[in-house]
């Protein structure tokens, strides 16, 4: 079942593009984001030695055909052993969606991921394709760390909050069930977040305290059908202003909550109190632009697609004004 | 290859990797609506500006020293294709001429279409057949990168002033032989000014047996088998001696002229009578001790005799040049500095007086570092009056800043081999024939015995040629103090 994913990737994605040969495409730009609670325990690294692995993946829209968008999908799996760090990274994959193959490319994916599912997702619009595709390949790669690593840190990008188009219950439930059965723990850390305590954004209201340190944040009720997997902390893992949300694994005891993040600690960097493992998993998967213009070239070559700029009316309309229809 | 930019006759052109262009390339960029092309040589290649380029290399950093290990699952290879868009390359090409209907035009002020125009490179040889580098004196120079023969035609040279430079064992020497050897065999008369002895066994092969140019070439060395009389020697001649080699002051070159007059008139010209006349001349002591040392200076150079059958050699040898070519190579090898100067201002003298008889037709005079033996003067008499004469000089030096500015400014042609410091680089690219970006950027990368051709010969194409080898006995090779003794 889980090696299916990247073979069923190749055959959606050699099969999309086998529709898109002849047409013109237009290029556009796009970009990604993520979100949300507190008493501070104080945190001391452990030097022993732990596997820390992260994943991430990124998603790109590389430009338009008359029937549809043509994106492209990464993933990098990335973890840190004997001071060491080694990476898988798959992809990119590129695929062209249309209204018509929509479904049947997400749907596809949705069963190489999980084949038990019986609540299949409706695909979503064409602008979102490209951020729920790539959060299908995430998921199944988190799920990939769990099962096959043993007694490490897991660190997943973005919170461990389910029940959203992007994280299906039970799919993020099989994922951390998995984990722990592998003596794994997942640390979940968002660069964004949207919780609030008193009306103030969570990262931005810290005690004064010596860092490294974490603040749990008590309380929070999420309405169905969202559920928080994990318990909700404020981390300030090294001096300077940075402060990040952190979810940890709610089935987890809290002394090994915070036995996992010491360990982290003490094998991971920290820069900006931020992992560098989870730092390199994004900066290994995330699309430059270079890239792009190799994409395009693969594109053009392989398919006989004729690139064309569709002239941009932001651009074309408001001059220096205009922020190009991406950014619009 | 795609056009990307032109400004003033400077074209940007986007070159991918399996293109394989390099300096010193020449591209035709035909735009065949317009039925025009240019000829553009590229002078510069550089990476392209690629966005993302700088993400792209930091994501490569290394890990502590080494590279982060990993495994890419690339299903759809995609990587080649970013490897391929990273290496693209620019290339900075300075436009030559146009081509229309089969001739060349010097302009560069149209603009070819940036999507339609197709660029090629332009093989050497169809460019030396557009440009009509042909005649029919072939000197074969050597090779171009492309592997084809770069011929230029001797008559390029006639009447012209050209310099080859370069650093060090670069190939100067070698090139210079290969030139006065096709001279020779065109049957011109060839003076060379021999500083270090390089020039002896030019009519010697490798293995040291006699070439075809063995009975042309000609050894004069001074005060050994090269001497003069004082009658075979203009009072003007003996006078610029004395004043620009020997320093003799005015007043007492006034002297020197009445005792010349008076020992002429009573036919008594020699050393000899000349060193008793100013004994005895009625002057300032002040004026005859100045005449003394330059008359000693005179005899211990051991270049004048008075015996007149001794001083017939050099225009024996040059009469025989006439008739059948000839290099006459005046060693002034272990040569003093005073010395060198006296006999490069009698050469001089006796040239342009065979020249304005027309008892010579033309002569091609080669100079290792005048700089050594020339006086100031004649640099400017050399490009100007001399050249009216038939005296077609080609300098040689590894020290340009020593050859003045407007002999690089009146240069036809300009044999130039590596120089790496910008200061020489900025000296030569004065040359009024070749624009400066050119010559310091070609000239930085070329490997040693590789010139850059500019000029007449080459139609104002600037080439980069291999110079060919040659069958001559190598001399003037530095002597060593770590040679092995076995």
């Amino acid at each position: 079942m889980e090696t299916a994913l990247p073979q069923r990737l190749i055959q959606l994605s050699m099969n999309s593009l086998k529709n898109v040969q002849n047409q013109n495409f237009q290029l556009i730009q796009q970009n990604l984001q993520a979100t949300q609670f507190l008493q501070p325990i104080p945190l001391k690294p452990r030097k022993e030695p732990a596997i820390i692995a992260a994943v991430d993946t990124s998603s790109i829209k590389i430009g338009e055909t008359s029937t549809g968008i043509l994106i492209a999908i990464r993933g990098a799996n990335i973890w840190k052993q004997n001071r060491h760090y080694r990476y898988i990274r798959l992809g990119p994959f590129i695929l062209h969606i249309t209204e018509e193959n929509k479904k049947e490319v997400y749907n596809s994916l949705q069963n190489a991921l999980n084949p038990s599912s019986e609540n299949h997702q409706n695909p979503p619009n064409l602008q979102q394709m490209p951020t729920r595709l790539a959060s299908l390949l995430e998921r199944w790669l988190q799920k990939m760390l769990s099962k096959t690593l043993n007694n490490g840190i897991i660190l997943f990008d973005g919170s461990l909050t389910s029940g959203t188009p992007d994280t299906p219950t039970k799919t993020m439930k099989e994922i951390l069930e998995t984990a722990r059965k592998k003596e794994n723990t997942v640390l979940a850390f968002s660069k964004m977040t949207n919780l609030r305590l008193n009306g103030h954004i969570i990262t931005e209201i810290l005690p004064t305290h010596k860092p490294p340190y974490m603040l749990e944040a008590v309380g929070l009720r999420a309405k169905p059908p969202i559920v928080l997997f994990g318990d909700v902390y404020v981390a300030k893992l090294s001096n300077g202003n940075y402060a990040f949300r952190l979810d940890i694994d709610k089935e987890i005891p809290l002394p090994q909550k915070i036995e996992a993040v010491e360990k982290l600690l003490g094998n991971d960097l920290l820069a900006q109190g931020y992992p560098e493992t989870l730092r390199l998993a994004h900066i290994l998967c995330t699309f430059t632009a270079n890239e792009v213009i190799a994409m395009q070239h693969f594109i053009t070559r392989k398919c006989g697609v004729k690139i064309i700029n569709r002239p941009d009316m932001h651009r074309l309309l408001f001059g220096v004004f205009g922020k190009g229809e991406a950014n619009s | 290859m795609k056009l990307y930019k032109k400004e003033g006759n400077i074209v940007q052109i986007l070159s991918f990797p399996n293109e394989n262009v390099e300096k010193g390339d020449y591209l035709l960029i035909e735009d065949a609506d317009a039925g025009k092309a240019l000829i553009a040589q590229v002078i510069d290649v550089q990476f392209a500006n690629i966005p993302g380029i700088l993400e792209e290399l930091l994501r490569g950093l290394p890990d502590g020293g080494e590279l982060i290990q990993g495994e890419d699952f690339d299903p759809l290879e995609i990587a080649p294709h970013i490897t391929y868009i990273q290496d693209a390359s620019l290339l900075i090409c300075k436009i030559r001429a146009t081509v229309e209907n089969e001739s060349l035009s010097p302009s560069s002020s149209w603009l070819p279409s940036r999507s339609q125009s197709i660029i090629r490179k332009l093989p050497i040889p169809m460019l030396l057949k557009l440009a009509r580098v042909d005649g029919k004196l072939p000197i074969q120079l050597g090779g171009t990168k492309d592997s084809s023969p770069l011929t230029i035609d001797a008559s390029a040279l006639d009447g012209r002033l050209n310099i080859i430079t370069g650093k060090k064992e670069t190939g100067k020497s070698h090139l210079s032989k290969l030139l006065i050897s096709n001279l020779v065999g065109y049957k011109a008369t060839v003076i060379v000014f021999d500083l270090n002895g390089e020039y002896l066994s030019l009519g010697m092969t490798a293995d040291g047996k006699r070439n075809a140019y063995y009975d042309k070439i000609h050894v004069l060395t001074p005060s050994q088998n090269f001497r003069v009389a004082l009658k075979q020697v203009n009072l003007h001649v003996l006078l610029d001696i004395l004043i620009h080699a020997l320093h003799l002051p005015g007043t007492s070159a006034r002297e020197f002229r009445r005792i010349w007059q008076s020992l002429k008139e009573r036919d008594m010209l020699n050393m000899h009578e000349l060193g008793e006349a100013i004994r005895n001349w009625h002057c300032n002591q002040h004026v005859k001790d100045a005449l003394f040392s330059r008359y000693y200076a005179l005899v211990n150079s051991g270049f004048f005799t008075d015996n007149v059958a001794e001083a017939t050699l050099l225009e024996e040898c040059l009469f025989k040049a006439k008739e059948h070519g000839g290099a006459i190579i005046i060693n002034l090898r272990n040569t003093s500095m005073i010395d060198r100067q006296i006999v490069v201002e009698y050469l001089l003298g006796k040239l342009v007086e065979l020249l304005t008889s027309w008892k010579l037709k033309a002569v091609f005079l080669f100079a290792e570092e005048a700089h050594l033996y020339l006086r100031e003067t004649y640099w400017d008499d050399i490009v100007t009056r001399m050249r009216h004469f038939g005296i077609f000089t080609t300098f040689i030096t590894n020290q340009p800043d020593t050859i003045r500015e407007n002999i690089y400014r009146q240069a036809d042609n300009i044999f130039l081999f590596n120089f790496t410091n910008e200061h020489d680089l900025e000296v030569v690219s004065r040359a009024a024939r070749v624009d400066a970006e050119t010559m310091k950027s070609i000239a930085k990368d070329l490997p040693p015995h590789h010139c850059l051709v500019l000029g007449k010969v080459v139609k104002d194409f600037p080439m980069v040629a291999k110079v060919r080898a040659l069958d001559i006995k190598t001399m003037g090779e530095t002597r060593l103090f770590f040679t092995d003794t076995n």
